[in-house]
Protein backbone atom coordinates (compact mmCIF):
# COMPACT_ATOMS: atom_id res chain seq x y z
CA UNK A 1 0.00 0.00 0.00
CA UNK A 2 1.48 3.60 -0.65
CA UNK A 3 2.41 6.24 1.76
CA UNK A 4 0.10 9.31 2.81
CA UNK A 5 -1.06 10.99 5.96
CA UNK A 6 -3.58 9.10 8.26
CA UNK A 7 -5.78 10.10 10.44
CA UNK A 8 -5.41 6.22 12.57
CA UNK A 9 -2.13 8.12 13.91
CA UNK A 10 -3.64 12.02 14.39
CA UNK A 11 -6.57 10.94 16.11
CA UNK A 12 -6.49 7.56 17.90
CA UNK A 13 -4.97 4.20 17.23
CA UNK A 14 -8.42 2.28 17.82
CA UNK A 15 -12.20 3.39 18.82
CA UNK A 16 -15.15 0.92 20.37
CA UNK A 17 -18.68 1.90 19.93
CA UNK A 18 -20.96 1.55 22.39
CA UNK A 19 -25.25 1.86 21.22
CA UNK A 20 -27.94 2.16 23.95
CA UNK A 21 -32.01 2.45 23.59
CA UNK A 22 -31.20 3.61 20.30
CA UNK A 23 -34.71 3.89 18.76
CA UNK A 24 -36.00 6.04 15.07
CA UNK A 25 -38.87 6.57 13.64
CA UNK A 26 -39.78 8.66 10.75
CA UNK A 27 -43.08 10.53 10.80
CA UNK A 28 -45.68 7.87 11.97
CA UNK A 29 -43.16 4.70 10.57
CA UNK A 30 -40.97 3.23 13.69
CA UNK A 31 -37.99 1.66 12.23
CA UNK A 32 -36.92 0.13 15.34
CA UNK A 33 -37.67 0.64 19.38
CA UNK A 34 -34.82 0.25 21.52
CA UNK A 35 -31.23 -1.22 19.78
CA UNK A 36 -28.13 -1.68 21.67
CA UNK A 37 -25.42 -3.02 20.95
CA UNK A 38 -21.12 -2.89 20.48
CA UNK A 39 -18.55 -2.47 18.06
CA UNK A 40 -15.23 -3.24 19.55
CA UNK A 41 -11.51 -2.59 17.81
CA UNK A 42 -10.21 -6.05 15.67
CA UNK A 43 -13.81 -7.04 15.66
CA UNK A 44 -16.99 -7.27 13.07
CA UNK A 45 -20.20 -6.50 14.14
CA UNK A 46 -22.23 -7.81 12.36
CA UNK A 47 -26.25 -6.57 12.19
CA UNK A 48 -28.77 -8.84 10.46
CA UNK A 49 -32.30 -8.73 9.88
CA UNK A 50 -34.90 -9.17 7.47
CA UNK A 51 -35.58 -6.76 4.39
CA UNK A 52 -37.04 -3.22 6.14
CA UNK A 53 -35.74 -4.47 9.61
CA UNK A 54 -33.85 -0.81 9.38
CA UNK A 55 -30.05 -2.09 9.18
CA UNK A 56 -29.14 0.77 6.77
CA UNK A 57 -30.88 3.00 8.99
CA UNK A 58 -29.06 1.77 12.13
CA UNK A 59 -25.76 1.99 10.07
CA UNK A 60 -26.66 5.54 9.40
CA UNK A 61 -27.04 6.00 12.66
CA UNK A 62 -24.18 4.98 14.07
CA UNK A 63 -21.87 6.32 11.43
CA UNK A 64 -23.73 9.96 12.23
CA UNK A 65 -25.68 10.35 9.00
CA UNK A 66 -28.76 10.19 11.29
CA UNK A 67 -29.78 11.45 14.42
CA UNK A 68 -31.75 8.60 16.63
CA UNK A 69 -35.03 9.12 17.58
CA UNK A 70 -33.70 8.31 21.15
CA UNK A 71 -30.77 6.38 22.73
CA UNK A 72 -27.31 7.26 22.56
CA UNK A 73 -24.45 6.33 20.20
CA UNK A 74 -20.50 7.15 21.77
CA UNK A 75 -17.53 6.55 20.35
CA UNK A 76 -15.09 5.70 22.61
CA UNK A 77 -11.19 6.34 22.45
CA UNK A 78 -8.63 4.07 25.07
CA UNK A 79 -9.07 5.50 28.81
CA UNK A 80 -13.01 5.78 27.80
CA UNK A 81 -12.52 9.14 26.34
CA UNK A 82 -15.44 10.03 24.43
CA UNK A 83 -14.90 11.67 20.76
CA UNK A 84 -17.33 14.26 19.70
CA UNK A 85 -19.79 13.56 17.20
CA UNK A 86 -18.33 16.72 14.67
CA UNK A 87 -15.23 14.36 14.59
CA UNK A 88 -16.52 11.12 13.76
CA UNK A 89 -16.51 11.32 9.66
CA UNK A 90 -12.64 11.35 10.21
CA UNK A 91 -12.07 8.33 11.15
CA UNK A 92 -14.82 6.32 9.71
CA UNK A 93 -14.75 4.78 5.74
CA UNK A 94 -18.49 3.36 4.61
CA UNK A 95 -19.56 1.80 1.79
CA UNK A 96 -23.85 1.69 1.17
CA UNK A 97 -25.86 1.19 -1.45
CA UNK A 98 -27.51 4.09 -0.92
CA UNK A 99 -24.06 6.08 -1.01
CA UNK A 100 -22.85 6.84 -4.69
CA UNK A 101 -19.97 8.31 -6.32
CA UNK A 102 -19.86 11.16 -8.89
CA UNK A 103 -20.74 9.64 -11.78
CA UNK A 104 -19.37 12.19 -14.12
CA UNK A 105 -16.35 11.93 -12.81
CA UNK A 106 -13.92 8.78 -13.39
CA UNK A 107 -12.32 6.53 -10.92
CA UNK A 108 -9.26 8.46 -10.26
CA UNK A 109 -10.76 11.81 -10.05
CA UNK A 110 -13.55 10.60 -7.45
CA UNK A 111 -10.91 9.36 -5.32
CA UNK A 112 -8.72 12.55 -5.78
CA UNK A 113 -12.39 14.61 -4.76
CA UNK A 114 -12.56 12.25 -1.43
CA UNK A 115 -8.44 12.94 -0.78
CA UNK A 116 -9.10 16.44 -1.06
CA UNK A 117 -11.89 17.12 1.20
CA UNK A 118 -10.39 14.64 3.51
CA UNK A 119 -7.38 16.91 3.69
CA UNK A 120 -5.37 14.41 2.71
CA UNK A 121 -1.74 15.94 1.34
CA UNK A 122 -0.07 14.53 -1.75
CA UNK A 123 -2.02 11.49 -1.65
CA UNK A 124 -2.32 10.77 -5.88
CA UNK A 125 0.01 7.62 -4.86
CA UNK A 126 -2.71 6.61 -2.24
CA UNK A 127 -5.80 6.90 -4.64
CA UNK A 128 -3.73 5.12 -7.40
CA UNK A 129 -3.29 1.98 -4.80
CA UNK A 130 -6.32 1.78 -3.86
CA UNK A 131 -7.85 1.68 -6.95
CA UNK A 132 -5.24 -1.12 -8.21
CA UNK A 133 -6.04 -3.13 -4.59
CA UNK A 134 -9.65 -3.52 -5.82
CA UNK A 135 -8.78 -4.18 -9.49
CA UNK A 136 -9.77 -1.25 -11.38
CA UNK A 137 -7.18 0.13 -13.81
CA UNK A 138 -6.41 3.94 -12.20
CA UNK A 139 -5.25 4.68 -15.73
CA UNK A 140 -8.97 4.16 -16.81
CA UNK A 141 -11.00 7.74 -18.47
CA UNK A 142 -13.77 6.24 -18.52
CA UNK A 143 -16.43 8.19 -16.53
CA UNK A 144 -18.16 6.24 -13.70
CA UNK A 145 -21.57 6.41 -15.46
CA UNK A 146 -20.00 3.91 -18.14
CA UNK A 147 -19.36 1.40 -14.96
CA UNK A 148 -21.00 -1.94 -14.26
CA UNK A 149 -22.79 -2.46 -10.74
CA UNK A 150 -19.74 -4.24 -9.57
CA UNK A 151 -17.07 -1.60 -10.63
CA UNK A 152 -18.88 0.87 -9.05
CA UNK A 153 -19.10 -1.16 -5.62
CA UNK A 154 -15.31 -1.72 -6.21
CA UNK A 155 -14.80 2.30 -6.40
CA UNK A 156 -17.15 2.31 -3.45
CA UNK A 157 -14.78 0.00 -2.10
CA UNK A 158 -11.63 1.87 -2.41
CA UNK A 159 -12.98 4.85 -1.45
CA UNK A 160 -13.95 3.68 1.92
CA UNK A 161 -9.89 2.43 2.41
CA UNK A 162 -8.26 5.57 1.05
CA UNK A 163 -8.14 7.35 4.22
CA UNK A 164 -7.76 4.13 6.60
CA UNK A 165 -10.19 4.62 8.51
CA UNK A 166 -10.78 3.46 12.14
CA UNK A 167 -14.03 2.19 11.87
CA UNK A 168 -15.63 1.23 8.89
CA UNK A 169 -19.31 0.76 8.10
CA UNK A 170 -19.98 -1.89 5.40
CA UNK A 171 -23.28 -2.46 4.19
CA UNK A 172 -24.10 -5.12 2.04
CA UNK A 173 -20.39 -5.18 1.17
CA UNK A 174 -20.41 -8.02 -1.45
CA UNK A 175 -23.34 -6.96 -3.45
CA UNK A 176 -23.11 -7.22 -7.18
CA UNK A 177 -19.45 -8.58 -7.10
CA UNK A 178 -18.35 -11.43 -8.71
CA UNK A 179 -16.92 -14.42 -6.53
CA UNK A 180 -13.36 -13.21 -7.46
CA UNK A 181 -14.57 -9.58 -5.59
CA UNK A 182 -16.15 -11.38 -2.68
CA UNK A 183 -13.21 -13.64 -1.71
CA UNK A 184 -10.96 -10.22 -2.12
CA UNK A 185 -13.56 -8.77 0.33
CA UNK A 186 -13.29 -10.96 2.81
CA UNK A 187 -9.63 -11.42 2.88
CA UNK A 188 -9.68 -7.43 3.15
CA UNK A 189 -12.44 -7.08 5.95
CA UNK A 190 -10.04 -9.76 7.64
CA UNK A 191 -7.29 -7.61 7.25
CA UNK A 192 -8.64 -4.64 8.45
CA UNK A 193 -9.99 -6.90 11.44
CA UNK A 194 -6.21 -7.76 12.52
CA UNK A 195 -5.11 -3.79 11.62
CA UNK A 196 -7.39 -2.99 14.60
CA UNK A 197 -10.10 -1.38 12.87
CA UNK A 198 -13.80 -1.38 14.20
CA UNK A 199 -16.22 -2.94 11.38
CA UNK A 200 -19.47 -2.35 11.37
CA UNK A 201 -21.58 -5.05 8.68
CA UNK A 202 -25.32 -4.84 7.43
CA UNK A 203 -25.74 -7.99 5.53
CA UNK A 204 -28.25 -10.88 4.82
CA UNK A 205 -25.78 -13.15 3.02
CA UNK A 206 -24.90 -15.94 5.21
CA UNK A 207 -21.13 -15.99 4.06
CA UNK A 208 -20.75 -12.50 5.12
CA UNK A 209 -22.35 -13.31 8.83
CA UNK A 210 -19.65 -15.49 9.29
CA UNK A 211 -17.12 -12.73 9.47
CA UNK A 212 -19.12 -11.36 12.31
CA UNK A 213 -17.91 -11.85 16.06
CA UNK A 214 -20.58 -9.90 17.29
CA UNK A 215 -24.35 -10.00 16.28
CA UNK A 216 -26.89 -7.51 16.62
CA UNK A 217 -30.57 -9.03 14.90
CA UNK A 218 -33.41 -6.78 14.15
CA UNK A 219 -36.68 -8.01 13.81
CA UNK A 220 -38.46 -6.31 11.49
CA UNK B 1 -7.17 28.56 7.21
CA UNK B 2 -5.11 27.37 3.76
CA UNK B 3 -5.97 23.96 4.15
CA UNK B 4 -9.55 24.63 4.40
CA UNK B 5 -9.65 26.92 1.61
CA UNK B 6 -8.14 24.00 -0.33
CA UNK B 7 -10.60 21.94 0.99
CA UNK B 8 -13.35 24.47 -0.38
CA UNK B 9 -11.46 24.59 -3.42
CA UNK B 10 -11.87 21.05 -4.19
CA UNK B 11 -15.94 20.66 -3.62
CA UNK B 12 -15.80 23.59 -6.37
CA UNK B 13 -13.61 22.24 -9.01
CA UNK B 14 -15.42 18.77 -8.74
CA UNK B 15 -18.79 20.64 -9.00
CA UNK B 16 -17.54 22.91 -11.73
CA UNK B 17 -15.78 19.63 -13.82
CA UNK B 18 -19.03 18.01 -13.43
CA UNK B 19 -20.82 20.51 -14.61
CA UNK B 20 -18.07 21.37 -17.54
CA UNK B 21 -18.99 17.34 -18.46
CA UNK B 22 -22.88 18.08 -18.22
CA UNK B 23 -24.24 21.43 -18.41
CA UNK B 24 -27.33 21.25 -16.57
CA UNK B 25 -27.12 24.72 -14.77
CA UNK B 26 -25.43 26.43 -17.12
CA UNK B 27 -27.85 25.58 -20.07
CA UNK B 28 -30.90 26.03 -17.32
CA UNK B 29 -29.57 29.21 -16.47
CA UNK B 30 -28.68 30.41 -20.01
CA UNK B 31 -31.60 29.16 -21.36
CA UNK B 32 -33.59 31.25 -19.42
CA UNK B 33 -31.59 34.70 -19.67
CA UNK B 34 -31.47 34.59 -23.17
CA UNK B 35 -35.25 33.73 -23.27
CA UNK B 36 -36.23 36.55 -20.82
CA UNK B 37 -33.80 38.99 -22.49
CA UNK B 38 -34.88 38.06 -25.88
CA UNK B 39 -38.81 38.85 -24.54
CA UNK B 40 -38.03 42.29 -22.98
CA UNK B 41 -36.03 43.12 -25.73
CA UNK B 42 -38.65 42.51 -28.65
CA UNK B 43 -41.52 43.69 -26.38
CA UNK B 44 -40.41 46.51 -24.82
CA UNK B 45 -37.08 47.29 -26.83
CA UNK B 46 -34.87 50.85 -26.52
CA UNK B 47 -37.73 53.15 -27.17
CA UNK B 48 -40.99 52.46 -25.91
CA UNK B 49 -39.98 53.93 -22.81
CA UNK B 50 -39.82 57.43 -22.06
CA UNK B 51 -36.31 59.04 -21.20
CA UNK B 52 -37.82 59.95 -17.96
CA UNK B 53 -38.83 56.58 -16.89
CA UNK B 54 -35.83 54.39 -18.54
CA UNK B 55 -33.14 54.84 -16.24
CA UNK B 56 -35.75 53.08 -13.20
CA UNK B 57 -37.62 50.12 -15.30
CA UNK B 58 -34.46 49.20 -17.31
CA UNK B 59 -33.25 48.69 -13.66
CA UNK B 60 -36.01 46.86 -12.63
CA UNK B 61 -36.17 44.75 -16.17
CA UNK B 62 -32.39 43.82 -15.79
CA UNK B 63 -32.41 42.45 -12.39
CA UNK B 64 -35.66 40.93 -13.20
CA UNK B 65 -33.79 38.90 -15.58
CA UNK B 66 -30.53 38.02 -13.39
CA UNK B 67 -32.62 36.92 -10.38
CA UNK B 68 -35.26 34.70 -12.56
CA UNK B 69 -32.20 33.19 -14.76
CA UNK B 70 -30.31 32.97 -11.14
CA UNK B 71 -33.22 30.99 -9.69
CA UNK B 72 -33.04 28.55 -12.54
CA UNK B 73 -29.47 27.32 -11.86
CA UNK B 74 -28.40 28.11 -8.48
CA UNK B 75 -30.10 25.13 -6.88
CA UNK B 76 -28.64 22.44 -8.77
CA UNK B 77 -25.48 21.73 -7.05
CA UNK B 78 -27.40 21.09 -3.92
CA UNK B 79 -30.12 19.18 -5.61
CA UNK B 80 -27.66 17.20 -7.69
CA UNK B 81 -25.87 15.64 -4.90
CA UNK B 82 -29.38 14.62 -3.27
CA UNK B 83 -30.78 12.98 -6.21
CA UNK B 84 -27.68 11.40 -7.23
CA UNK B 85 -26.98 9.91 -3.62
CA UNK B 86 -23.66 11.24 -3.44
CA UNK B 87 -24.52 13.83 -0.55
CA UNK B 88 -24.30 11.16 2.17
CA UNK B 89 -20.40 10.63 1.27
CA UNK B 90 -19.91 14.02 1.02
CA UNK B 91 -21.81 14.69 4.53
CA UNK B 92 -19.39 11.76 5.93
CA UNK B 93 -16.35 13.15 4.04
CA UNK B 94 -15.87 17.32 4.39
CA UNK B 95 -16.77 19.82 7.50
CA UNK B 96 -20.13 21.28 6.63
CA UNK B 97 -18.41 24.77 6.57
CA UNK B 98 -15.96 23.25 3.65
CA UNK B 99 -18.97 22.15 1.46
CA UNK B 100 -21.05 25.31 2.04
CA UNK B 101 -17.88 27.06 1.19
CA UNK B 102 -17.14 24.98 -1.90
CA UNK B 103 -20.81 25.09 -3.44
CA UNK B 104 -21.10 29.35 -2.50
CA UNK B 105 -18.28 29.63 -5.10
CA UNK B 106 -19.27 27.28 -7.28
CA UNK B 107 -22.67 29.58 -7.42
CA UNK B 108 -19.95 32.98 -7.09
CA UNK B 109 -18.80 31.59 -10.62
CA UNK B 110 -21.90 30.11 -12.30
CA UNK B 111 -23.33 33.92 -11.73
CA UNK B 112 -20.44 35.71 -12.72
CA UNK B 113 -20.33 33.64 -15.94
CA UNK B 114 -24.31 34.90 -16.41
CA UNK B 115 -23.44 38.69 -15.15
CA UNK B 116 -20.81 39.09 -17.88
CA UNK B 117 -22.99 37.23 -20.80
CA UNK B 118 -26.58 38.90 -19.75
CA UNK B 119 -25.35 42.68 -18.54
CA UNK B 120 -23.56 43.96 -21.49
CA UNK B 121 -26.02 42.45 -24.09
CA UNK B 122 -28.66 43.77 -22.31
CA UNK B 123 -27.07 47.11 -22.19
CA UNK B 124 -26.23 47.15 -25.75
CA UNK B 125 -30.00 45.78 -26.86
CA UNK B 126 -31.53 47.71 -24.21
CA UNK B 127 -29.79 50.99 -25.32
CA UNK B 128 -29.25 51.25 -21.59
CA UNK B 129 -27.03 53.94 -20.48
CA UNK B 130 -24.94 53.86 -17.51
CA UNK B 131 -23.12 57.06 -16.57
CA UNK B 132 -21.31 55.78 -12.97
CA UNK B 133 -19.71 52.80 -14.80
CA UNK B 134 -17.23 51.73 -11.82
CA UNK B 135 -20.02 51.72 -9.32
CA UNK B 136 -22.76 50.20 -11.63
CA UNK B 137 -19.79 47.02 -11.42
CA UNK B 138 -19.40 47.75 -7.76
CA UNK B 139 -23.26 47.24 -7.52
CA UNK B 140 -22.94 44.23 -9.71
CA UNK B 141 -20.14 42.32 -7.77
CA UNK B 142 -21.53 43.15 -4.22
CA UNK B 143 -25.18 42.39 -5.61
CA UNK B 144 -24.03 39.34 -7.60
CA UNK B 145 -21.93 37.47 -4.60
CA UNK B 146 -25.48 38.48 -2.17
CA UNK B 147 -27.22 36.80 -4.57
CA UNK B 148 -25.12 33.19 -4.41
CA UNK B 149 -25.19 33.54 -0.85
CA UNK B 150 -28.61 33.54 -0.31
CA UNK B 151 -29.42 31.15 -3.38
CA UNK B 152 -26.55 28.91 -1.41
CA UNK B 153 -28.21 28.39 1.61
CA UNK B 154 -32.06 28.30 0.09
CA UNK B 155 -30.88 25.30 -2.34
CA UNK B 156 -29.29 23.92 0.70
CA UNK B 157 -32.99 24.15 2.72
CA UNK B 158 -34.91 22.74 -0.39
CA UNK B 159 -32.23 20.12 -1.45
CA UNK B 160 -32.96 17.76 1.26
CA UNK B 161 -36.84 18.77 0.98
CA UNK B 162 -40.09 16.94 -1.05
CA UNK B 163 -41.13 19.27 -4.51
CA UNK B 164 -37.48 20.92 -4.50
CA UNK B 165 -38.37 22.34 -7.54
CA UNK B 166 -41.32 24.60 -6.76
CA UNK B 167 -39.70 25.00 -3.50
CA UNK B 168 -36.52 26.80 -4.39
CA UNK B 169 -37.98 30.69 -6.22
CA UNK B 170 -41.02 30.09 -3.55
CA UNK B 171 -38.33 30.36 -0.28
CA UNK B 172 -35.97 32.06 -2.34
CA UNK B 173 -38.14 35.12 -3.18
CA UNK B 174 -38.87 36.51 -0.22
CA UNK B 175 -35.27 36.45 0.94
CA UNK B 176 -33.78 38.26 -2.22
CA UNK B 177 -36.58 41.17 -1.77
CA UNK B 178 -35.00 43.32 0.06
CA UNK B 179 -31.58 42.85 -2.08
CA UNK B 180 -34.01 43.01 -5.49
CA UNK B 181 -35.23 46.76 -3.93
CA UNK B 182 -31.32 47.72 -3.15
CA UNK B 183 -30.11 46.96 -6.43
CA UNK B 184 -32.85 47.80 -8.43
CA UNK B 185 -32.42 51.55 -6.60
CA UNK B 186 -28.60 51.80 -6.94
CA UNK B 187 -28.73 50.39 -10.71
CA UNK B 188 -31.07 53.56 -11.59
CA UNK B 189 -29.04 55.96 -9.74
CA UNK B 190 -25.71 54.73 -12.17
CA UNK B 191 -28.14 55.30 -14.54
CA UNK B 192 -29.03 58.97 -13.28
CA UNK B 193 -25.53 59.96 -11.68
CA UNK B 194 -26.63 60.14 -8.28
CA UNK B 195 -23.82 59.28 -6.53
CA UNK B 196 -24.96 59.74 -3.17
CA UNK B 197 -28.24 57.39 -3.68
CA UNK B 198 -25.60 54.15 -5.70
CA UNK B 199 -23.34 54.90 -2.46
CA UNK B 200 -26.38 54.23 0.02
CA UNK B 201 -27.20 51.39 -2.34
CA UNK B 202 -24.09 49.57 -2.45
CA UNK B 203 -23.67 50.05 1.22
CA UNK B 204 -26.89 48.25 1.78
CA UNK B 205 -26.09 45.21 -0.46
CA UNK B 206 -22.95 44.84 0.82
CA UNK B 207 -24.50 44.76 4.55
CA UNK B 208 -27.20 42.79 3.43
CA UNK B 209 -24.72 40.38 2.04
CA UNK B 210 -22.14 40.76 5.39
CA UNK B 211 -25.18 39.41 7.56
CA UNK B 212 -26.50 36.64 5.41
CA UNK B 213 -22.42 35.01 4.69
CA UNK B 214 -22.46 34.82 8.87
CA UNK B 215 -26.24 33.83 9.22
CA UNK B 216 -25.26 31.06 6.22
CA UNK B 217 -22.26 30.20 8.04
CA UNK B 218 -24.02 29.77 11.12
CA UNK B 219 -27.20 27.85 10.09
CA UNK B 220 -25.43 25.21 7.43
CA UNK B 221 -24.29 22.73 9.65
CA UNK B 222 -27.74 22.29 10.97
CA UNK B 223 -29.31 22.04 7.42
CA UNK B 224 -26.34 19.75 5.74
CA UNK B 225 -26.43 17.29 8.68
CA UNK B 226 -29.59 15.64 9.81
Amino acid sequence: MGGGPCYRLAVADSIRIVFSGVAKRFDERVVFRSVAGEAAPGEVLAVTGPNGSGKSTLLAILSGLLRPTKGSVRYLLPGERELERAQWRRILGAVAPAMSLYEELDALENLRFFARVRGLQGAEDRCRSCLERVALDPGRRTQVAGFSTGMRQRLKIAQAMLHRPLVLFLDEPGSNLDPDGRSWLEGWVHEERAAGTTVVLATNDPREMEWGTRRVALAG
Amino acid sequence: MWRWLAEAWAVTAKDLRTEFRTRVALSSVGLFALTTLIAVAYSVGPFRISAEDRPFLLAVLLWIVVFFAGLAGLDRSFVKEEESHTAPLLRLSASPHVVWAGKLLFNLVLLAVLLAAVVPLYCVLMGYRIQLLGWFVALLAAGGYTLAVEATIVAAIIARAQGRGALFPVLALPLLLALLVFLIQGTTATAEGAVATVGASLRAVVSLGGAMTVVSAMLFPLVWND
